[in-house]
This record gives structure tokens, sequence and C-alpha cells, in this order.
């Protein structure tokens, strides 16, 4: 014991001298998911530039939105989700970008610019993009399954999985009463309570990270997930099928942004060029198959990677999708009602 | 349940002497006082501040004074959350008991050279990611995981049953998690037992189970209270396992209070919360130490 | 015998994930979910992934100091608390858990604010730590109250009898009697702050990123085998490392 403490404090030292020392003159300091910007694309952006980068990660938009709110840390880029870029730059807690440094910005496709959460995009580039589908598994699910209310019957009982998220479950029920994804009004939320009161019985499991997991094991059938999950799924195993549902669904669209405490702006807006280059953006999608925005990028891509209907849905599809508008204090009934449900 | 939480009192015994403390005493404790103060009673006094406060719709603090989150708090869905937290909490701590304490006996009577690896055997396991441990428990539960094909091919099961996602897995992946801080503590009541004690326990012609019962437990009953506050206090409001084994269909109070705060952007209802858990908490803690105290 | 067998048991529970997390780092699929071949692609990964190592090694900071603080914290407390008879008694045995019932985030939110708005602590090591002895050392507390119950009062007597000192009858006697449980505690202590990662989120900066932080948002891409691979390696170095002490510490007793 006395050894291993010993060897500890040994450790100890060296990190403290290494951490001290650490101070350059050229940083970068990023707050982003963790995993989502893949380690080398950090790397050679270092090795690029000179700039010493350095990294730290959170699970959800709301860890990060806790995080800033109090004032800790002093972050030069967070990733925040589009109804999170709305709610920030409502609260002008971003630093605006100087389009000039970041010549990249072109090779995104024109439907990800100019977006309502950020008119302008006078204070985020986006990152990734992406949707939520149904996964179905064609060996144990016969019927067809084309939208929500196919997947949340009295048979799909115990079979089904969904997203371990208040606002999306939320979102899908208001789509199936004919309503707005953002229609989240105190009567709305009557209005659809009974819906839910019916699906969410039926729901086995609630997983937000890792819903591809339930669906690999056997132990539910089909689910609502993230496209990027459900692009996983169809590579793996050609059971699996991809339905966006004929009632709507909404598109995410993850960004960059810097936050008005930044220290190393020009860095950021060097780091944001350097992630919209079209060799680096691929890069991204091969980790992530999510829907790339940027579409010299996209001629990067195998064929494979740009038919997987749950990473890039048809321009049919894209129609019908909506957008999360940041419903700043009803998150907290929107919780209520889905645990309230849950607790039942 | 008022036993155990009496019990592990941090008032000694009747019996043993107690000095009133003079300055070196003080000095001695300052360390443990200014700590509690500064880190503990500090953010819960915040917290509880906070708990009256209300929000932006950012989620940052606006003070002005309410009573809508306490008013919110009272609803017969929180109660039943947290009694059912609880009751996750006691099974959990009652199945550690009986499983840890053989183990921490034998550990606690194997030779002495041994006892220290045997107690590092028993921690090792948890210095692992959480998260790996747990997929690996997914695999092992999963309907085409390990335990199932096991169990079809010795021909217990005909067909793959689902284990995974119940409140089977949920208590597996409590017991598995918090098994150690049971063991530990009753490994350190067992091992002050004198040996000349057990052994006339033994000789009185009593039998090893009544020996058991009537002598070894009643000695190591400290151990046993320490094991199980260390169990089912942080077992409350644990919710990562829940989620993870049993797929979230049950909502525990650590969830609730979590996805206030967090995705609810509601930190005021989520304080409100977390400091009525708290009073709850203290005053039964409080309560059965006072009963304790006159039984004695 | 029987017990002999009820602890094995206990053991086979114990390590029947970790057996399957080490055959999985073996696994050559990227998902840690099904098994399609053997590979040691992981373990030449891990070594050149300095940002997993680095948060490694910021984790075994972490939870050694965290360790020597809880534990010299929560043994000095339980014996001064068993010791004297202090005003406020009673609450400060009830506060000792508060940190322990009270919910990873509330604490971690709370800390957050109070080491940045009141203290001006920047967020690193320092916060991190201290936020992680204030869940751990209850746990030491708790665990050598409970030893101290029932400790024979004549102990410390006979040792002050001899012309010790307080402080010397602590150290030469005491100290060795409540070993066993304060082993315990701090074994206790490193494991629960080694894993801890809702306070962790709020109260590190970005210079003390530890492993769970880097951990829990992979499962989104899926749980890197890496870590399966780091997690078998630390597990056989510590067994090697306790192995080696324990025959060594056994050749010095003969």
């Amino acid at each position: 014991m006395k050894k291993t403490m010993r060897l500890l404090f040994t450790l100890t030292a060296l990190a403290l001298g290494s951490s001290a020392s650490a101070a350059a003159t050229k940083n970068l300091n990023i707050y982003c998911w963790s995993e989502y910007i893949p380690q080398p694309i950090i790397d050679q952006f270092a090795k690029e530039t000179g700039v010493k980068v350095t990294v730290e990660n959170y699970a959800s938009n709301e860890e990060m939105l806790s995080k800033l709110a109090a004032g800790g840390g002093e972050y030069d880029i967070i990733q925040p989700s589009e109804y999170v870029v709305e709610a920030l730059v409502k609260e002008k807690v971003l630093h605006p970008i100087n389009h000039s440094k970041i010549p990249n910005l072109k090779n995104i496709e024109p439907q990800f610019l100019n977006m309502a959460f950020d008119p302008g995009n006078k204070f985020s580039v986006p990152f990734m993009a992406g949707t939520v589908g149904i996964i179905v598994n064609t060996d144990l699910v016969k019927d067809e399954i084309k939208g929500f209310s196919d997947v949340f019957k009295p048979a799909n009982k115990g079979k089904i999985v969904v997203l371990d998220d208040a606002r999306e479950i939320v979102s899908w029920a208001l789509l199936s009463n004919g309503l707005n994804v953002n229609q989240v009004t105190e009567k709305n939320l009557n209005k659809i309570k009974p819906v839910l009161e019916q699906w969410l019985p039926l729901v086995k499991v609630y997983d937000s990270d890792s819903p591809k997991t339930a669906l690999l094991n056997g132990d539910v059938s089909l689910g609502v997930v993230w496209g990027g999950e459900g692009a996983i799924l169809l590579n793996k195993n050609k059971k699996f099928r991809w339905v966006i549902p004929s009632e709507g669904t909404h598109l995410f669209i993850d960004s960059l942004a810097i936050p008005k405490t930044a220290k190393n702006v020009d860095n950021a807006e060097a780091f944001m060029n350097f992630i919209l280059r079209p060799e680096i953006s691929k890069q991204i999608s091969e980790e992530f198959p999510y829907l790339n925005p940027n579409l010299a990028a996209r001629e990067l891509m195998t064929k494979k990677q740009l038919e997987n209907p749950a990473s890039f849905p048809s321009d049919e599809e894209m129609k019908k999708m909506q957008i999360f508008k940041d419903i700043g204090t009803r998150g907290s009934d929107v919780e209520e009602l889905i645990t309230t449900l849950k607790a039942q | 349940m008022s036993g155990f939480l009496g019990s592990s009192s941090g008032v000694p015994p009747k019996g043993t002497h107690h000095r009133d403390p003079g300055l070196w005493a003080w000095i001695f404790l300052s360390p443990l006082i200014l700590w509690l103060l500064l880190f503990v009673i500090a953010p819960t006094a915040m917290l509880t501040l906070v708990s009256f406060a209300e929000r932006d719709s950012l989620g940052r603090i606006l003070w002005n004074f309410s009573l809508q989150n306490y008013a919110r708090a009272f609803d017969w869905v929180w109660l039943k959350i947290l009694l059912d937290s609880l009751f996750y909490a006691f099974l959990t701590t009652v199945i550690c008991l009986a499983l840890g304490y053989p183990a921490a006996y034998f550990i606690g009577r194997a030779p002495e050279r041994w006892r220290g690896f045997l107690l590092m055997l028993v921690m090792v396991p948890f210095w692992t990611s959480f998260l790996i441990r747990t997929y690996a428990w997914i695999s092992i539960l999963s309907k085409e995981g390990l335990l199932n094909s096991l169990l079809i091919s010795a021909g217990i099961f005909s067909e793959p049953v689902s284990l995974l996602y119940s409140p089977f897995a949920i208590v597996l992946g409590l017991v598995y998690n918090f098994l150690p801080f049971m063991i530990l503590p009753i490994y350190t009541s067992v091992e002050k037992l004198d040996n000349a004690m057990v052994e006339a326990a033994y000789d009185l012609g009593a039998g090893p189970l009544r020996a058991f019962s009537q002598v070894i437990i009643p000695l190591t009953r400290p151990g046993i209270a320490a094991g199980a506050m260390l169990v089912f206090v942080p077992s409350i409001a644990m919710f990562a396992i829940t989620t993870l084994m049993g797929g979230g269909t049950n909502p525990t109070i650590g969830e609730v209070i979590f996805k206030q705060f967090t995705a609810g952007r509601n930190q005021p209802f989520g304080a409100a919360l977390g400091t009525i858990l708290l009073f709850v908490f203290i005053l039964a803690l409080w309560l059965a130490r006072s009963q304790r105290e006159r039984e004695d | 015998m029987a017990l002999g067998v009820w602890t094995a048991g206990v053991f086979v529970f114990l390590y029947l994930p970790i057996a399957l997390l080490v055959v999985f780092s073996f696994n050559s699929s990227r998902l840690n979910i099904q098994w399609e071949g053997f590979s040691l692609q992981w373990y030449a990964a891990l070594f050149s992934n300095k940002v997993l190592l680095a948060a490694f090694q910021n984790s075994l900071i972490v939870a050694s100091t965290t360790t020597v603080l809880s534990t010299v914290l929560g043994t000095l407390g339980a014996w001064m608390l068993y010791r004297y008879r202090f005003p406020f008694q009673r609450a400060l045995g009830l506060l000792i858990f508060v940190p322990m019932v009270m919910p990873e985030v509330l604490m971690g939110v709370s800390l957050l604010v109070l080491f940045v708005q009141v203290l001006n602590i920047p967020l690193g090591f320092t916060t991190l730590i201290i936020a992680h002895t204030t869940f751990c050392f209850p746990f030491v507390l708790v665990g050598v109250q409970a030893r101290l119950q029932g400790l024979d009062p004549s102990l410390e007597e006979a040792a002050m009898d001899l012309g010790a000192t307080p402080f010397q009858a602590f150290w030469k006697v005491i100290l060795p009697f409540l070993m066993p449980a304060i082993v315990a505690g701090a074994l206790m202590s490193f494991t629960l702050s080694l894993d801890e990662y809702i306070v962790s989120v709020f109260t590190s900066g970005s210079q003390s990123q530890t492993l769970p932080l880097k951990v829990y948002g992979m499962a989104k891409v899926g749980l890197n085998p890496q870590l399966n691979a780091l997690s078998a390696i630390f597990i056989a170095a510590t067994f090697a490392f306790a192995l080696c002490g324990h025959f060594l510490g056994r050749k010095k007793n003969l």
C-alpha cells in the first residue's frame, strides 16, 4: 500500500509539473461533445497551426449550458445544437464570427445556411446535421411500418426503443396530432397527453446514447432513433430498415460557435474554417454517419455512404422536416410530463 | 429500518469515556469542521436559496422569492418516484448484506497475510470504467447474450427470455456496483473479533448457527450498520444503472432532479426537490438516532 | 468451507463482467456487443492514444490525491468525534451524510457556483479534488466510526499510563488498530473518485479532464474497445503489483 502511494505521488508530481508548463502563447480551448470531433483532426489542426489545443467534453447540450451559465471555464469554441444556438444568440452570449476568416463556409449546402436560429450565420457555422427516424428489424417485425402510429401499437408492446429525450418524444406526439414540433404550449401538451399515455407503456427501453445496443442484441425489434444510429445499424446488418415517419420528423444541426468570453477568437475562427475543409469534414462523416451539410465533402465520400438513407434523406423527405426552436422555460414542463407518464 | 439507520451513530455508546475538548482537540477537529462548512453547508445553503428563486429561459437564476417550486414539488408523482427509489435502495441493501456478509466474514477470518490481498480483490473490478462494466453486463443479460445461451443449452429455457431492461436487471446492477461498500466495512468489524471469543462461542455447544446469530452478528453490528448506510444512502439517488440496465422506464429521484437541472433548465425546481430529499433524509436519520439513544 | 464456496461465488459474480470486458478487448469489432474475431489492434491503438492516456493519468492523480485527503479527513474526524464531546456533536454526525445522499448534479452545480462565483478558484485539479474529497471522505469516516465502536478504552489509557501523550497514544496505538478500516476507506475513496462522472463534469477544467469525462459521450459512436484494453492492462498491473507486494511482504515476515 505504501509503495502504491509513493508511486501515485510521483505520478502526481509529474503531471502537475507538465500541466503547469503547458501555458503556450497560442491556445485554443474547445468545449465539445466527447468524441464528436475525432482526435486525429484536432492533432492535425494543432500541427498545421502550431496552436496548443485543449479539449473539454460534455455529453449533452444542457451540461454545456449549465457550465457556461455558471461562468465555469473559458472556452473558445463550443458545439451547440440549433435550438441552443438560438437561445445563446437571443441571450447575446455569442461572439459574432468574421466571415472573411471562414471562406470554407461556401462548401456548405445553401439549405443549411441562413437558418432561422441564426440568420446570416452571424454566430455559428454548421458542423453536422441529422434527423430522427424509425429503424425496424424486419426479421422480427413483419407489419409494414410507415410512421409513429405504426410503431406505437399495442402489438409492439415491449419491443420498442426510443430516445431518452422528453422534447423528442413530445415532438413525435405533436406531429402525430398534425401539430408543428415547436407548438409546445400548455394547451397542446394537454392535448397530446392521452396519446403519450398510450405510447409510453409500450416502450421497453429509453436510450439516447446508444439505442443501437438494444436493437443489435435483439432485446427490442424497432425504435425511434437518431439517423446516425440508424446508419450504423444499416451498415451492420441487412435485416434493419430505415423509415422516415410519414407524420414528419425534425432536422437537427449541430453547430460550432464562439462564446463572448473567448480569449482566442482568431484561433477559433481558423478552427471553424479548418473543420469546413472537404477532406476534414469527410473524416468526421466516416466516424459519424450523420447528414453532412458540406457539399464539397460529400463529393469525396463513397457511394455507399451517400446512399445510406439514414444518413442522407431524400429531397422529398427533407421537405417534411422541421427544426426545433428553443422552448426556454417550457422545457421543464416537457420533462415533467414525460416523467409523470413514465412513473405511472 | 430505523435499526440500521440508528446504530451507525457518531455518538459513542455508553461505557466509553469521552472528554470535553481542549484546544488541541478543537485544532484537530477544525479540518473537518472547515470542510463541512465550506463544501457541504455552504453549497447546501446555496441550493436551498436557489430552491426559492426563479430562472430565465437559458436556465440562469433570477433572485425573485417564490414558493412555486415547492408548490409544484408537493405532488404525488414525485413522492411515488422517491418511494420507488427508496425501495430499490432498500432491496439493494438487503441483498448486498446477504451476499456480502459471509464473504466479508471469510476474508476477515482468513490468514492475516491474505486479508489485504482479498480485500483488494473485492475492489479491483471497480477500477474499470463504469460504462464498460455496465455494457459487459448488458452483453451478458441481453436476449442474444451469454446467460441466455447458457440457459438454453442447459435446457432450462427453450427460448431466450428478456432479462435485461427489467427490475431484475436494475437490482442486479445496483447490487453489483454497491457490493464492495457492504463487504469492506463488515470486514473491518469481523477483522477485530477476538479469536478466543469466537471459539468460546462455538464451544458453548450452541452450534455454529446459533454462535453466529447470537455472538458474531451482534459483535459485528457496527460494521453491518456502516455497510448498510454506505450502500443504502448513495443508491437512493443513483440513476445511471436504472437507465442503462433498467431501460429508463422507472424514473428515480436522482434522474428526475438531473433532468430538471439539465434538459429542463430548471435549477430552482431541481433544487427544491433536492432540498426536500435532504430534509426528509436528515429528519429520518435524526429521529432514528434519538430513538436509539432512548433505547440505550 | 461453505463460507469459502460462498466467497468464491461472490468473486465469480464480481469478475464475470470483468472477464467479458477483457475478452472484448481482443475483439476485432468496434462495437462492444458481439464477438467478431481476435485482434490486438485496440492495444496498439491505445498506446498511441495520448488523449485517453492523459485522461487516465489525470484520473489517477485526482483519485490518489482524493484518497489521501479523504483518508486523513475521515480518520481524524471519526477519532475526534469519538474521543471528545463537542457542542453540535449530533449535527456534525448527521452532516457527514449530506454529501452521500445529495444527488450528484446538485453537488456538482452548487460546488461549481461556489468555486467560480464565491471563492474565485479557477476550475482545474484543485476544484476537482476538493469536490471528489467532499463526497469520498464520509465513506472513510463512517467506516472508521464503525471500527471505533467497541474499542477497548483501556487501550489508550494503558498507553497514556506508560507516559505517552494523547498524540503518541493515537499514533502508536489507535492508528494501528484503525488500520483495516482506514485501508478499506482508502480503497472506497479511490474507487469512487476514479469513476465519478457528473460531479466531475461541473468541477473540472480543460487541463483536468478525467477518463469518465472522455468516456461518457463515447457510447454514441460505440464505446471504444481501447477502453477495454486500458481496463484490462490496469487490472493486470494492479494484480501484478499486489501479488509482488504480497510475496515480498511474506519473505520479510519469515
